[in-house]
């Protein structure tokens, strides 16, 4: 299969230059994957395939495009790269649209990112049908009789790349990747029918937890949800547990990219060299993690994959800048996208933490909410527990939290012992001080 | 799952507000067509007889299952973007495949290939046919072609339409923002059109044909006034061809995008806490889609596991409350001609008169409650199974004025424009973000607000909508999409003006 991704890419190349372009870069994605859920017990659905895509970036006379397609027939490819390539010379002229200089491709690493499990081949439907059992069996009885519904899943799949670029680049990468998930809906007071989830996913399936691990969680996570309501508008600390803190942390990554700082919609834009959070608020992008999703040796343009600390006890050392919009700003490109992003573990859990917190909110959840790259204004509404001293006295929910990122991460003022090890932000649960809780 | 693809990567930068579309590769013949073209496009194209489905059909059947369907699909997208003056980026995608489901009970077996090769399809159609484990049937008799509305005619074809009449339209959008105020100093313009072409064949004997249309044109603007950047935008679109972007419509884009822009230096954070809220038209009826509209997707309550499960036959709004989900509207984002299993498009009403009246079926589910299926079942794109989903979701005018609703809020805010939205379906949760508003005091809109979240329980703010104001809109935007099972999907939202008892409104003021 390799062979065939290089093969087509060299003619992806070679067809593009034919027709009239000056540059080009082919990306070739093939994948194949099987899903299962279950649900009362019995298969709900079962779904396999096999998909194969190319992305082909043109660069004619200084103008731009890119194209995609899932139809690989040749003849229909050479006509549609050919009207790609038609179409391009039509645009505006962009000085900046270019292939990266050559010298930002040397200096790959060559090690093994260890994303490959080489038992996937091995995994039989067996195997897949006994993993997601034993995820709703143990769902359904941490459950009880409070369970209204569980549904358990898994999905598995194998994924190939190939980039190459006209001007001497080429990487190639393959990955394995499993996911075992489960969500519990039980009956609660009145009509109220709380719902929650867990899940993971690993790129070599013994990274996975049990399954029995993943359906208990499930249920232990609805239940705890049970008589859940808001409580009254209060300034409070509050624990953003590790397995969603990178849904808030989003807000502040939005205003690290290059497109952001170079068209004035990033709060972060003259804020290079300055302290923006507490020093507890460190942040890396290591993209050589042994098994890590994020991990890669190569980015999307090409360039050579570096760790880098981009905020360095709240001061800001670097963004994410891509080859183009390095070019428009002036400067070096560092890589126009994450790999994995780290922030180092603290020394304490969350329970230890509580308890000196005296009284605030584990938040365990959010719901809605946004984040304003511009000014940096973010509203979010959480779900969680109210705890005193340690001890969980109240559910929340229909409750809010809003402030501005460049204030809240100054209230940062612990992190937990917990990096989340089960996606591409390995954060652990942050604690902030003095949030307003927007309830009744 | 994809994880890591960089063609969606592409993509999802290319689409940046939605959709993309690509230069044409279909035969001339096909460019000729327009409007009521001739039926049988994927056996001209393709080669896709009905032999043929009824053999897939049969290997989808062949364990047992109750009932099977394929789905062929070829789209066709294109992208055109403005940034720092100049229209210098393009985007083609093309996709192309077709999606097996064998169905048996509510159990779903799911296969799809991109090679619409007789071989890989019998191969999908094998794996499809796995979630049986019984003895096969082959499938009815003759197919029989479903003659369908035209919710969306079309002068022409948008993938017709020539790169050199497009890019003048963008640049228009970036020339008339910046001539609107000095304050501006980035525009970001962007233009989309999409042919999504689509067959479905099903065991029990149909045969649909579709052609859904998307387009719209995008104006993003950032400001700058005392040190201070806003950013704001507006798009319009939906399922309709290009005659629809006159110099009065790219006029009318500049000026909202760069008025809603401007409106913000002004803005202030409100107090948080409980207060009335009145929803203006249109756009907020996003609110309504989610914070009800899923809730009353039959799915969910076929499993239980929709707050509403329980609810059918009972009052849950007062009298002048009445909420529709359609999939007639001319030229809407939502509207479909046929759904994604073969069922006609449209109308449903889901809360009559205060009465929640029923769901949005799917096959699978109109079998279970043992009524017609809505055409409410939906895909993404043949990657994906149906499921239930809404089409264009509103609620109809009330007997109010708009002054009065304001009036009777008394001290509490005003939300112009909501996104981001999610809903718990169990709970009935929900949260919002308001992009922008105002605040209510004494009666009287006040100061504009901005960046604030609003929550509040579905069922709940169903029953405190106590003013419904006869002013009711549809919002004529066309990027717009709906998001359930890792899915995406178009929709249209609506909604006349009314009045929320009380939410809570998450401001950073306690």
């Amino acid at each position: 299969m390799k062979q065939e991704l290089y093969d087509l890419a060299a003619w992806g190349l070679k067809e593009a230059k034919a027709a009239g372009a000056d540059a080009c870069r082919i990306g070739i994605d093939g994948e194949r994957t099987v899903e299962i859920s279950y649900r009362d017990r019995k298969p709900e659905n079962i779904k396999e395939a096999s998909t194969k895509s190319l992305a082909l970036e043109i660069f004619v006379n200084g103008r731009y495009s890119v194209m995609s397609t899932s139809d690989l027939r040749r003849d229909a490819l050479k006509d549609f790269i050919g009207r790609a390539v038609a179409q391009t010379k039509l645009l505006a002229e962009d000085p900046f649209r270019t292939l990266p200089d050559p010298k930002y491709y040397q200096g790959r690493q060559t090690i093994d990112l260890e994303q490959v499990d080489p038992a996937y081949g091995a995994l039989t439907p067996g195997d897949r049908h006994a993993f997601v059992k034993a995820i709703e069996g143990a769902c359904l009885e941490t459950g009880g009789d409070k369970v209204i519904s569980v549904t358990a899943g898994s999905t598995d799949g194998y994924g190939e790349s190939l980039l190459m670029t006209s001007n001497g680049f080429d990487g190639y990468s393959e990955l394995t990747y499993f996911v075992g998930n489960a969500g519990m809906t039980g009956k609660d007071e009145g009509d109220r029918r709380p719902a929650e989830y867990s899940g993971a996913v690993a790129l070599r399936r013994r990274d996975l937890p049990k399954p029995e691990e993943i359906g208990a969680e499930a249920a232990r996570r609805t239940l705890a949800l049970f008589g859940a309501k808001k409580i009254k508008t209060e300034t409070l600390p509050i624990i953003i547990e590790n397995r969603v803190v990178s849904r808030f942390g989003d807000g502040f990554m939005q205003a690290m990219f290059g497109r952001s700082i170079q068209q004035k919609q990033s709060f972060l834009a003259d804020k290079k060299g300055q302290k923006v959070g507490s020093d507890f608020f460190v942040l890396i992008d290591d993209p050589f993690v042994k098994g890590g999703l994020g991990s890669r040796l190569f980015d999307g343009d090409g360039i050579a994959a570096v760790k880098r600390v981009m905020i360095d006890k709240g001061v800001v050392r670097d963004f994410y800048i891509d080859w183009y919009y390095s070019r428009k700003l002036g400067g070096e490109p560092t890589t126009g996208r994450p790999s994995n992003v780290i922030v180092p573990p603290g020394k304490r859990s969350v329970a230890e933490i509580m308890k000196d917190l005296g009284r605030g909110i584990l938040i365990t959840g959010f719901i809605g909410g946004n984040s304003n790259s511009t000014t940096g204004d973010t509203s979010i509404g959480i779900v969680g527990q109210l705890f005193e001293k340690g001890v969980p006295v109240q559910a929340v929910s229909e409750m809010n939290i809003a402030d501005n990122h460049l204030k809240i991460w100054q209230r940062l003022v612990e992190v937990a012992n917990d990096p989340y090890p089960y996606g591409a932000e390995r954060v652990p649960s942050l604690v902030f001080k003095d949030v307003v809780v927007s309830g009744a | 799952m994809k994880i890591f693809s960089r063609r969606d990567f592409l993509k999802t930068g290319a689409m940046a507000g939605a959709a993309t579309v690509a230069s044409p590769l279909l035969s001339r013949d096909w460019y000729a067509l327009s409007g009521a073209e001739a039926p049988g496009y994927f056996e001209r194209e393709f080669g896709i007889t009905d032999e043929m489905c009824r053999r897939v059909l049969a290997e989808a059947l062949a364990r047992g299952g109750d009932f099977a369907d394929l789905y062929f699909e070829h789209t066709v997208s294109n992208y055109l973007s403005l940034e720092d003056g100049k229209v210098n980026r393009a985007a083609s995608d093309i996709a192309l495949g077709v999606g097996i489901r064998t169905v048996k009970g509510d159990q779903v077996g799911y296969g799809f290939t991109q090679e619409l090769g007789e071989k890989p399809m019998l191969a999908a159609a094998a794996t499809a046919a796995t979630i049986a484990s019984g003895s096969g049937r082959p499938p009815g008799g003759r197919f029989s072609s479903l003659r369908l509305a035209d919710y969306y005619p079309l002068k022409s074809l948008l993938t017709a339409v020539p790169l050199e009449s497009k890019l003048p339209l963008v640049q228009a959008v970036n020339d008339r923002c910046f001539a609107l105020s000095p304050l501006v100093v980035k525009v970001n313009a962007s233009f989309a059109d999409q042919q999504k072409r689509i067959l479905i064949v099903t065991s029990d004997g149909v045969k649909a044909e579709d052609l859904q249309p998307r387009t719209y044109l995008t104006a993003v603007v950032v400001a700058e006034k005392s040190g201070k950047r806003e950013r704001a935008g507006w798009n319009f679109g939906g399922r309709r061809d290009f005659s629809y972007f006159t110099p009065a419509l790219i006029d009318e884009l500049a000026k909202t995008a760069v008025d809603r822009t401007l409106v913000m230096f002004d803005a202030v954070q409100p107090p948080a806490g409980e207060m009335p809220v009145v929803l203006g038209p249109g756009l907020t009826g996003v609110l309504l889609h989610e914070a009800i509209g899923h809730g009353m997707e039959a799915d969910f309550n076929r499993k239980k596991i929709s707050t509403y499960c329980t609810m059918i036959g009972k009052k849950v709004a007062e009298p002048f409350v009445t909420i529709v989900d359609d999939g007639t509207l001319p030229n809407m984002l939502g509207s479909i001609n046929v759904d994604d299993e073969g069922t006609p498009g449209q109308k449903t009403v889901l809360v009559d008169k205060g009465i929640l009246t029923g769901y949005l079926q799917d096959k699978i589910s109109a079998k279970f409650y043992g009524v017609q299926p809505t055409g409410n079942g939906r895909r993404q794109s043949y990657q994906y199974a149906p499921i239930p989903r809404m089409r264009n979701t509103y609620m109809q005018a009330g007997p109010a004025s708009r002054a009065d609703v304001i009036k009777a809020a008394g001290n509490g805010i005003y939300v112009q424009d909501v996104s981001n939205g999610q809903v718990k379906i169990g709970e009935g949760d929900f949260a919002f973000y308001v992009f922008q508003g105002r605040m209510i005091e004494n009666g009287q809109l006040g100061a504009p607000i901005k960046d604030v979240n609003i929550m509040g329980n579905g069922p709940k703010m169903l029953a405190n909508t106590i003013m419904v104001a006869d002013d009711f809109e549809l919002s004529q935007g066309g990027t717009g999409s709906c998001g359930k099972g890792n899915q995406s999907a178009p929709c249209g939202f609506g909604q006349p003006t009314c009045l929320i008892k009380s939410l809570t409104v998450g401001g950073t003021r306690g």
